[in-house]
Order: structure tokens, then C-alpha cells, then sequence
């Protein structure tokens, strides 16, 4: 498993794909017949518009020489009139496609996010959290224009296109064909800057990501920084970064720039073209000096709707470095799955059966090895063993955030990889060795563990793991406000608040990974007391290193480097003076030492 | 206007090439002029007038002068980007900056999703207001300007009733402006709840995983994803009302130059010409009055933006080197509470703590949850200050120490171990980054961890990520302990350091911390009696305050709670002792 770090660029592992703008038009296509809507409007605003140029011909032609106020005061009229015409377009073009924009910009963060929640450890173990942040909420941000009035305005100038060619078709077919010579060089140039915007957007979008994993780290590392000091470093790493973000900026930008320029001249170019060509036809009688003078006119025009198609091009590129990582993301698979045909897992009794268990993160350096494990219903497991032996890795696997290399985890009997995941986690409680809390107030945060808990029964569960006295001594007692960052807790009492999330959802397994470990052996002690009633008739799983939390359990396991090589009471392991008894020997040593 | 002085502090660095732009802006507005004066001459004397000699020199100056305005424009986008790169980069960079010297209290209570949300989100706001905004506000106005002049040179009378429009416009301008403002702020801040939503889900994907709340989390961020889009969408609803009012307006310009311009002409008060001309500039008008309504849109949001990252630029941290702070390098380690007081907000965390470590000391701390264990020494590296009493290091207080010269001096390992997405190698050295790979393993050797090491796929060189997921938690606390003992300090502090070893590594790391000690001023923060019983002065803390002291064995003596906890942790060995005596 390859990780990422906020300095690495994180390669893309599909090529460019046509099928990617085809993905986003599927986003789009709800919202066909408001677009069609959207469209016609448009095209009657640019009727109304037409009509301007018709009215001051036609004033200047004949009202005005003719002295015709009325007629005047009625062409004013009628110009006005258009022009509320175009407004009322307008403002229904604004309404409509900002509602489709930001339906359609909802719409992928949600199957990003939907995605996100299947993925499994391993993906957010494998690169900075920032960076998947900025893929949800900036990324996707920077499509919303593109996806509303970007589309809008390619319709309307394509059909701008179609009936400016045509006028010219009508005038004159070899003047027309002159004219578009111009396009197959604009084509090539296209084409150039095309790969060259793509790789360079790509690498933008690259040097985006790293500052904003940089910037995300930091902040979630800030006391470390400043209790090493590591300020100025920092900053000079985060001046490379930004640095960095700002040349590919540059890059970018230098070769985006391009389009338009060369639209210009080559618009200029053809049109001296067909100046030359006209006048010498006009010569010959081939082509009148008015159909000359209009046609001139509409190459002028052609380039208009041309250069933003051109713009939107630029845009749709750009876009597609960020949409090549959004569909990405929603494409990743997770790992872990529900079977197609997975059942849901009945109400269990706590039976757990590890059958020869395998597992590797990696291929070839196995963390688990033939690990075989047979829990009643009820009893409580203790697992000891050095760290990184694999203790956390045997109860990661029972809730399946791992699938199993080899071997079968059963409940009940039943193989768990056969049963979906959801009906599986619901009836475990972990608390995990990292207690995280969520921002909102500590009631919330309890509650996290089973959504329909009331007030009381938080309460309960704060004073069963011993937190019920912490919280009431603060001031907002279990209204106050926490953090990620766990503002003003201390890491027991994140603890204890974990803690009571786990037992909280009422689980028929409990898994306690360090629950207790920066926990004073006092409030441990209290809490075991409490706990033990409510341990019975639930099977649980504890990780510990201070012995005097596990010996009370009905199995002890001993693991080392992955396997299990002892396992029974506190008592039977004692007598049998293995490794079991060193450790203790060692712990109750080191006590008595002083 | 603030927010326009605020920019225009950064953009200054870049005066000259900022003007420059502007003065490429103009020519170009100037060029801009010559194309369609240039058609007309073709057709009046080289179609009409039969002078084809002139064709060619005609086409020649065309292409030749689009040529020059399409390069110029190149440039000055490219100086304008230049400069607006330049400035965000220098924003950015006062913006980590402060965000490095921030303390604890500004971090306790921001959340992570907010400061991100100000360094992307509201960053990119300011970036297009600086490389495309301004000079489109510059180009417009200077077209407005040069063609509303022109029309008074010719007929002063027709350019007037023009410029009737003009309050109007002026009016739903200022209108928009200012409604849409609030709508802009409302965005924004929807953002930042947005990216927190996000931002929590993401770290904390373990928690909602083991607790499949994988429904509830979506539902939770669909509520703010569903703000952000009624938000935006509060904001289309503004311009909806007055874009096209705007556009309308602007519109009516022609209205009243056929109107007023052909009955001027009808009386003889204007020629047939002038009118032309009037007809001719009339886009000069219309298309900057058109794009007000947008420009005024990208002002507003720059504001809003803008007025963010203001407001995160002045937070001033409160902990701060005094003007003639102690810049000593090396410290020896003598430390000093006398009565010292710390609450956060109401609660009172620390009541009159007073005691006195020297070099070679070890200063065991231990207590129930909760008790301030690591609020103590928390103040001891000055990331919050006293509120009463004081702290001494050497004799002086730290609030005199200057903060950088001070924590050089400490290290810690915090209860809550952080490691960076970087390489273990790269984290050890996290606080030396000069250190030699020697130095490196001799650290992780010291804290027991080199041996693990040496099993990961890639040894030191193997990446971690953020929250260090991928370790076990003893493994981590073995990198952070390694981490603190490569800075050799005069003054270690490990708050809870070993909680997640096991004993007998523990042990081992024990003994060799006694032989790196002798010099060192050392604070042990634990739980396990083990840990702390060597210590030379026990601190048994409870409620905020210092309820025993003493050496282990002074401490047993006194059968309070320190021997208390040390009966519940030996007590049952004892037992166990004896029973394995009598089977």
C-alpha cells in the first residue's frame, strides 16, 4: 500500500477519457427540458436583440430624414419593448440555471461523499486527509459555472454559429469556403494547446492539492510544531509548496492565454482574405459591393460566439483535471463490501469463532498468522502482548474493516463475510484506541453510539465508564461545546466520553482497544465495578496493558509477532510459567521494586 | 473600502508592474478603436473610392495592429496574473504565519474545516478579484469614459439626455451592491460549516465505520449541502432581480439616441453625421454598463472573502514574547511553580501549585483524569499563561523567556500523539531536521523503536499518515518519545508517554531514560505506578491542586491516595503472590 504525503503528487491512474465529459453530461440530463427552456429563451433574447441594429437602420433610412416624429416615437417603442423582452429572458436564464448549476454541483458531492463513507481504512490510511477535502468541497465548487451558464452559452453560441454561417452561405459559397480557411489552423492550434493546458492543469491541480494537504496538516499538527519550534521550517516548507502551486499557476495560465490571441489574428487574417478575394470579384462581377460589405461584417461576428466557444474549452479542460479526480473518487472501490448476496445478520448471541485466521496489510509480511479463536457467549477475552503484535489488527478484523486474508471469522456461526456490514457494526460496540470527538456538544458525542438514545440514558452511560462527574463539574455540564481537537479534554476524558459512545450502543460485542489507558487505575477500578454487570451476557474483546485491568477475564490470549502462542485464565497461565508469567512477573516487579 | 486598502497593501510590492498593466490596459483600449475605423476606410475608398493600391497597406496596418493589441493584452494578463500570484502568495504566507504563532486557546476553539475553508475557498475569491477584476473595472471604465468625453466634444445637448440613464443605473448598481453583500457572507460562511462537516467525517472515518453511521453521516452532511446550495442560490435570486434591470437600462441608451438624436436631427439641432457617430460609439456605452452588474457581483464577493481572512490575520495570539524577552540559548533546567492559578473561561483548572525541580531531577505527576496533569505542564512550556502566580525556569519567569528560546530548550510528548504524513525518518527528526541518519536510529534505538522499524516495508523510509494510522498505538508513542529525545533537552516532559507499551518495553525504555537524565530536568506524566516511582518528587494531583508530594517510599508512608492507587495496582499482585504461594 502505497502512501501519499503532502508533497508528493498523486499520479492519476486513468489516462484522459472522453467518457468523463459523457459522465457529466448523465449529471446534467435531468434537467434537459429546463435546459431546452433555458435555450429558447435565449434565442428569443438574441431575436430581440437582432431587431436593434434592424430599428436604427430603419430610423436612420427613413423616420429621421423623413421628419416622422411618430414613426420615431414608435420605433422607440418597440425597441423598449424588446428590451424588457430580453430582461424577462434574462431573469428566467439567471433563475433557472443557478438552480440547475447548484442542483447538479449538490448532486456530485453527494455520490462523492456517499463514496467516501464505503471506502474503506485503507484508503484514508494511504494519503493526507486534505486532500481528499479539497476533491469535496473545492473541486467540485469549481465546476458549478462550467455546468450552468457554461452550457447555456455553448448552445446559444453553436446556434449563433449555424445561422451566421448560413447568411454566408446564402451570400456567396466561394467567399464562405475562403472564409473558413481560417479553421483548420485554429483547429491545429487548438489541438496543441489542448494537451499541453490538460498536462499542465493536471499538474496545477496536483500542486493544489499538496498545499492544501499541507495547510490541513499543519493545522492538525500545530502543538507538535510549536513544542519543537518547528515554526520557521515550516514556513519554508510551505513557501516551496506554495511556491510551487504558484509556477504551475503561471505555467498554466501562459499557455491558456493563447487561445484567444490566436483567434483574434486568424479572424483578422481571413478577413483580409476575403477582402482580397472580394474586391478582386467585385471586378469580375462576381459579388456585389453590398453582399461584400455584409458578408465582412458577419466574419466578424462569426469569431465572437467562436472565441467563447474557444473560452469554454479552456474551461472544460481546466475542469476535467478536477473532474478526473472527482470521478475517481467516486469510482474507487472500496475494499471492504457487502457480499451481493449478503443477509442480514440476525440478533446474535456473542458467539465468535476465529477459524485459522490470515491476514497481511501487504502481500508477503502477514500481520496475523493462522490465528484460531473460540469465544462463548458472555465471556470476556483479554489480549496482551507487545505492541504491534497484532491485538488491534484481531478485533479491526471481527468488525470487519478488514477483509480476512485467509481463514473464516464466524458470529454466531455465521461467516461474517457474508453478511452485510452495516447489520454486522450495529451490533458491535469499539472503542478505538484514538478516541475521536466529533465537534458539538458532549451529549452529541455520547449519543454518536445509538442515534435514538435519550437524555437519561446517555446520563447512564456516562456514569456507568465513571464521566458523569467530569462532565456535570463544567460549567455547560453535558451541553458543552467540544472539538476534533477536543477542546479543554483531556485524553482519559476523551476517553471515558468514547467510551460511553461504545457501551451506549447497547452492543451484544463490545471491543475495548486501550480503553483505559489514560485513565487513572482509580476511576478504571470504579468503572470496572460498574461495568461489571453490565458486561454479562456480552461478549468482549479488551486490549490492555496494565494487567490489572484484564486478569479478572475469562480467556486471556497472549499474541506475539501475530500468533497466539498461550492462552487461558489468569490462573492457568500463571501456573504454566510462560510468557504470561514473565510479563506479570515483570509488572508486579517493577512495583515491588520500590 | 477597507478591504480594497487591504489588497491594495500587497499589491503595492508590485507598483510598477501594476501600473504597467494598466498602462498596456489603455493602449489596448485605444487599439481596440482602430479595426473597425480601419473597415470603414476600406470600404469608403478602396471599394467605393477604386483606390485597390490602397488594399494591401489597409489590411497590412489591420493585421499588424492586431497583432500588437492581442501580444500587449497577452502581456498585461500575464502581468496582471504575475501580480495577483505574487500577492495571494505573500497572503498566504502571512496567513501560516500567524497561523504557526497562534495559541493553544485560538486552536481550542476553531474549527480545523474553518481556517481551511479561509485558506482555499476565500483565497481563490481574492485571486480573481486581483488578476481579472480589477483591470476588467479598469478596461470598462476607461472605455465609458474616453466614449462619454468624445460625445460631449460632439454634440454636448444628445450626450446629456444619454447620460439621463446614468442615476438610474447608478441607482440598482448601488442596490445590487449592497444587497448582495450579505448574501456573499452567507456563502462563505456556509462553506466553512460545509468543510467541517467534510473535514470530520474524513479524520474521523474510524469512528463513524465502527459505529456504521455511515447513514447518519450523510444525512448530517446533507443538511449543509443542501444550505450551501440555498445559500448560492439566495445569492442568484439577488442578481436575478437586478441583472437584467442592469442590462435593460443599459439597453435604453440606444432608445434614446434614436429618439432623442433622430428629433435633434428632424429640429437641425444635430447633423445626420454626428448621429452616425453617436450610433457608432453607443457599444463603448452599452457593454461596461452591461458588465457593471457582474463587476459589482466579483467586488462583493472579494469583499466577503476578503473581510474572512482580514479578520483571521488580526487575531493576535495572547501569548507573546515581551518586548525585552530573555534570549538565552541554553537553560538549565531549574523549574519553579509559586501559587500558580489557570482557569479556562469559568473553570478553574489549577489552584495555587507550587513546587521546585533541579537538572537531574525527575518530576513524577499523577492523578485522576481530569486533575490537570497536563494543563501543569502545559504552562510550564508557556502554551497558555498563568493566571495567577508564576512559572520559573532558571529563576525567570517564562512569561520573560523569549517562546522560541524557551521550547528549544523542552521537549514533550503530548498525551496525544501526532505524527506528519511524512516518512518515520522525517518525523523523528521532526524538531532537528538537520539531524544525521545516526542520530536518527540513535534516538529510536533510545525509545525502543528501532527494532519495529526495521520490520516496516520501508524501514525509516516508510511513510506514516497523519494521525500515524497504520502504527499500533505503542508504536507511535515509541516515534513521538524518539521524536523528543533526539532534541536532548534540558527539559523532557512525557505526558503519558507509555500508556500504550507494554511493560516490558517500558521497562526498558525506563532505563535508559535514567542514563540520558542525569543532566535533564524531567516530568513524567502517568498513570501506572511504575512509572513513575523513581521519580525524585511525586506530585499526586487531584481537583487542580497538589493534594500530596513526595518520594515514592515518603508517599506510602503517608497511606493517603497515592497509596491508594498503589495498593489497587500492587495489591493485586500481592494477592495473586500469595495465592501462587499456597497452590
Amino acid at each position: 500500500m502505497a502512501r501519499n504525503k503532502f508533497d508528493v503528487d498523486e499520479e492519476l491512474e486513468s489516462p484522459f477519457n472522453p467518457q468523463h465529459f459523457k459522465r457529466m453530461l448523465t449529471y446534467i440530463a435531468p434537467y434537459r427540458n429546463r435546459i431546452i427552456i433555458t435555450v429558447i429563451l435565449m434565442l428569443v433574447a438574441s431575436g430581440a436583440n437582432l431587431i436593434g441594429p434592424f430599428l436604427i437602420k430603419q430610423a436612420i433610412d427613413t423616420e429621421i430624414p423623413d421628419g416622422d416624429v411618430s414613426g420615431l416615437t414608435l420605433l422607440a417603442g418597440i425597441y423598449l419593448a424588446a428590451l424588457i423582452v430580453t430582461g424577462i429572458c434574462m431573469k428566467f436564464r439567471i433563475r433557472i440555471m443557478s438552480e440547475i448549476g447548484q442542483s447538479i454541483i449538490k448532486a456530485i458531492r453527494k455520490d462523492l461523499f456517499e463514496n467516501l463513507q464505503k471506502l474503506s481504512f485503507s484508503f484514508y490510511d494511504s494519503r493526507p486527509h486534505g486532500k481528499i477535502l479539497v476533491r469535496v468541497v473545492n473541486y467540485v465548487n469549481s465546476l458549478s459555472d462550467l455546468l450552468s451558464n457554461g452550457i447555456i452559452n455553448l448552445i446559444t453560441d453553436l446556434f449563433s454559429i449555424a445561422v451566421i454561417v448560413g447568411f454566408m452561405l446564402a451570400i456567396d459559397v466561394k467567399l464562405t469556403l475562403y472564409a473558413m480557411a481560417g479553421f483548420p489552423v485554429l483547429a491545429g492550434i487548438i489541438f496543441i494547446i489542448k494537451n499541453a493546458q490538460r498536462r499542465a492543469w493536471q499538474k496545477l491541480s496536483n500542486k493544489q492539492s499538496n498545499l492544501n494537504a499541507y495547510i490541513h496538516e499543519s493545522i492538525n499538527g500545530i502543538k507538535i510544531t510549536q513544542a519543537f519550534v518547528r515554526e520557521e521550517e515550516n514556513k519554508q516548507i510551505f513557501e516551496e509548496v506554495s511556491d510551487s502551486y504558484r509556477g504551475s499557476w503561471m505555467k498554466a495560465v501562459r499557455i491558456q492565454f493563447l487561445l484567444w490571441p490566436s483567434i483574434e489574428n486568424i479572424s483578422v487574417l481571413t478577413v483580409s482574405l476575403v477582402y482580397i478575394v472580394g474586391i478582386s470579384s467585385i471586378a469580375n462581377g462576381g459579388v456585389t459591393v453590398g453582399s461584400l460589405v455584409a458578408f465582412i461584417g458577419y466574419i466578424w461576428m462569426f469569431w465572437a460566439p467562436l472565441a467563447n466557444i474557444g473560452n469554454f474549452y479552456n474551461a472544460i479542460i481546466n475542469a476535467m483535471a478536477y473532474l478526473e479526480r472527482i470521478f475517481e473518487t467516486i469510482d474507487e472501490k472500496p475494499e471492504v463490501v457487502s457480499d451481493p448476496n449478503a443477509a442480514e445478520l440476525k440478533p446474535i448471541k456473542g458467539k465468535v469463532t476465529f477459524d485459522d485466521v490470515t491476514f497481511a496489510y501487504e502481500e508477503g509480511s502477514p500481520i496475523l498468522k493462522n490465528v484460531s479463536i473460540d469465544v462463548k457467549p458472555g465471556e470476556t477475552v483479554a489480549l496482551v502482548g507487545a505492541t504491534g503484535s497484532g491485538k488491534t489488527t484481531i478485533v479491526s478484523l471481527l468488525s470487519r474493516f478488514y477483509n480476512v486474508t485467509d481463514g473464516q471469522i464466524k458470529i454466531d456461526g455465521v461467516d461474517i463475510s457474508t453478511v452485510t456490514i452495516p447489520s454486522l457494526r450495529k451490533q458491535m460496540g469499539i472503542m478505538l484506541q484514538d478516541p475521536f470527538i466529533f465537534s458539538g456538544t458532549i451529549m452529541d458525542n455520547i449519543r454518536y453510539g445509538r442515534l435514538d438514545a435519550t437524555d437519561e440514558e446517555v446520563i447512564e452511560a456516562a456514569k456507568t465508564v465513571q464521566a458523569h462527574d467530569f462532565i456535570s463539574s463544567l460549567k455547560d455540564g453535558y451541553e458543552t461545546e467540544v472539538n476534533e481537537r477536543g477542546t479543554r479534554l483531556s485524553s482519559g476524558q476523551r476517553q471515558l466520553i468514547s467510551f460511553a459512545r461504545a457501551l451506549l450502543a447497547d452492543p451484544k460485542i463490545l471491543v475495548l482497544d486501550e480503553a483505559t489507558s489514560s485513565i487513572d487505575t482509580e476511576t478504571e477500578l470504579a468503572m470496572q465495578k460498574g461495568m461489571e454487570h453490565l458486561l454479562e451476557g456480552r461478549t468482549s474483546f479488551i486490549i490492555a496493558h496494565r494487567l490489572s485491568t484484564i486478569q479478572n477475564a475469562d480467556k486471556i490470549l497472549f499474541i506475539d509477532n501475530g500468533k497466539i502462542i498461550e492462552e487461558g485464565t489468569h490462573t492457568e497461565l500463571l501456573a504454566r510459567k510462560g510468557p504470561y508469567y514473565k510479563l506479570y512477573r515483570s509488572q508486579s516487579h517493577s512495583l515491588a521494586a520500590g | 473600502m477597507g478591504s480594497i486598502r487591504w489588497i491594495w497593501g500587497y499589491i503595492r510590492n508590485y507598483k510598477r508592474r501594476f501600473f504597467l498593466g494598466l498602462f498596456m490596459a489603455l493602449v489596448v483600449a485605444g487599439l481596440n478603436m482602430v479595426n473597425p475605423w480601419l473597415s470603414g476606410r476600406i470600404i469608403d475608398e478602396v471599394i467605393y473610392g477604386k483606390q485597390e493600391n490602397l488594399l494591401l497597406p489597409f489590411l497590412g496596418v489591420m493585421i499588424g495592429i492586431t497583432l500588437i493589441r492581442t501580444v500587449v493584452r497577452y502581456s498585461y494578463q500575464l502581468v496582471f496574473e504575475t501580480v495577483s500570484q505574487n500577492s495571494i502568495f505573500k497572503i498566504r504566507e502571512n496567513l501560516y504565519d500567524r497561523l504557526q504563532h497562534l495559541d493553544f486557546s485560538f486552536y481550542d476553539k476553531t474549527k480545523t474545516g474553518d481556517i481551511m475553508a479561509r485558506m482555499t475557498g476565500d483565497m481563490e475569491a481574492v485571486r480573481h478579484f486581483t488578476a481579472w477584476t480589477i483591470y476588467m473595472i479598469f478596461e470598462n471604465a476607461t472605455i465609458l469614459l474616453l466614449a462619454v468625453g468624445f460625445m460631449f466634444y460632439i454634440h454636448p445637448p444628445l450626450a446629456l439626455c444619454m447620460l439621463a440613464v446614468a442615476p438610474a443605473i447608478g441607482f440598482f448598481a448601488y442596490r445590487l451592491a449592497n444587497t448582495v453583500r450579505p448574501t456573499f457572507s452567507a456563502i462563505r460562511e456556509q462553506f466553512s460549516r460545509l468543510n467541517s462537516v467534510v473535514q470530520e467525517n474524513i479524520s474521523g472515518n474510524r469512528v463513524v465505520k465502527a459505529f456504521a453511521r455511515e447513514d447518519y453521516e450523510m444525512e448530517k452532511f446533507s443538511v449543509q449541502n443542501e444550505a450551501f446550495k440555498q445559500r448560492s442560490l439566495d445569492s442568484a435570486r439577488v442578481w436575478e432581480r437586478f441583472l437584467p434591470v442592469l442590462d435593460s437600462l443599459a439597453g435604453t441608451l440606444t432608445v434614446v439616441m434614436i429618439f432623442a438624436g433622430g428629433i435633434m436631427v428632424i429640429n437641425g439641432s444635430l447633423t445626420f453625421g454626428e448621429l452616425v457617430t453617436f450610433n457608432s460609439l453607443i457599444w463603448a456605452l452599452n457593454n461596461p454598463m452591461r458588465m457593471a452588474g457582474w463587476l459589482i457581483n466579483d467586488v462583493q464577493r472579494f469583499i466577503a472573502s476578503a473581510e474572512k481572512i482580514e479578520d483571521l490575520l488580526r487575531v493576535e495570539p495572547c501569548i507573546k514574547n515581551l518586548p525585552n524577552s530573555k534570549k538565552i540559548d541554553e537553560l538549565k533546567g531549574v523549574v519553579e511553580f509559586n501559587s500558580v492559578g489557570f482557569s479556562y473561561g469559568d473553570e478553574k483548572v489549577l489552584k495555587n501549585i507550587s513546587f521546585r525541580a533541579k537538572p537531574g531531577e525527575t518530576v513524577g505527576i499523577i492523578g485522576p483524569t481530569g486533575a490537570g496533569k497536563s494543563t501543569l505542564i502545559n504552562l510550564l512550556s508557556r502554551f497558555y499563561d498563568t493566571d495567577t502566580g508564576e512559572v520559573r525556569v532558571d529563576g525567570i519567569n517564562v512569561k520573560q523567556w523569549e517562546i522560541q528560546k524557551l521550547r528549544s530548550n523542552m521537549a514533550t510528548v503530548m498525551q496525544d500523539i501526532f505524527l506528519f504524513s511524512d516518512t518515520i525518518e522525517g518525523n523523528i527528526a521532526y524538531g532537528v531536521p538537520d539531524a544525521t541518519v545516526e542520530e536518527v536510529i540513535d534516538a529510536a534505538k533510545k525509545a525502543e523503536a528501532h527494532e519495529f522499524i526495521l520490520e516496516m516495508p520501508e524501514q525509516y523510509d516508510t511513510i506514516v499518515g497523519e494521525r500515524g494510522v497504520g502504527l499500533s498505538g505503542g508504536q507511535r508513542q515509541r516515534i513521538a518519545l524518539a521524536r523528543a529525545l533526539l532534541k536532548d533537552p534540558s527539559i523532557l516532559i512525557l505526558d503519558d508517554t507509555t500508556s500504550s507499551v507494554d511493560m516490558e518495553t517500558e521497562l526498558k525504555i525506563q532505563k535508559t531514560l535514567k542514563s540520558i537524565l542525569m543532566e535533564k530536568t524531567c516530568f513524567i506524566i502517568a498513570h501506572r505506578i511504575s512509572s513513575v516511582k523513581e521519580a525524585d518528587l511525586i506530585l499526586v494531583m487531584e481537583d487542580g491542586k497538589i493534594i500530596e508530594q513526595g518520594t515514592h517510599s515518603e508517599l506510602l508512608a503517608k497511606k493517603g491516595y497515592y497509596h491508594h492507587v498503589y495498593q489497587n495496582q500492587f495489591g493485586n499482585f500481592e494477592n495473586q503472590h500469595s495465592q501462587e504461594g499456597v497452590s
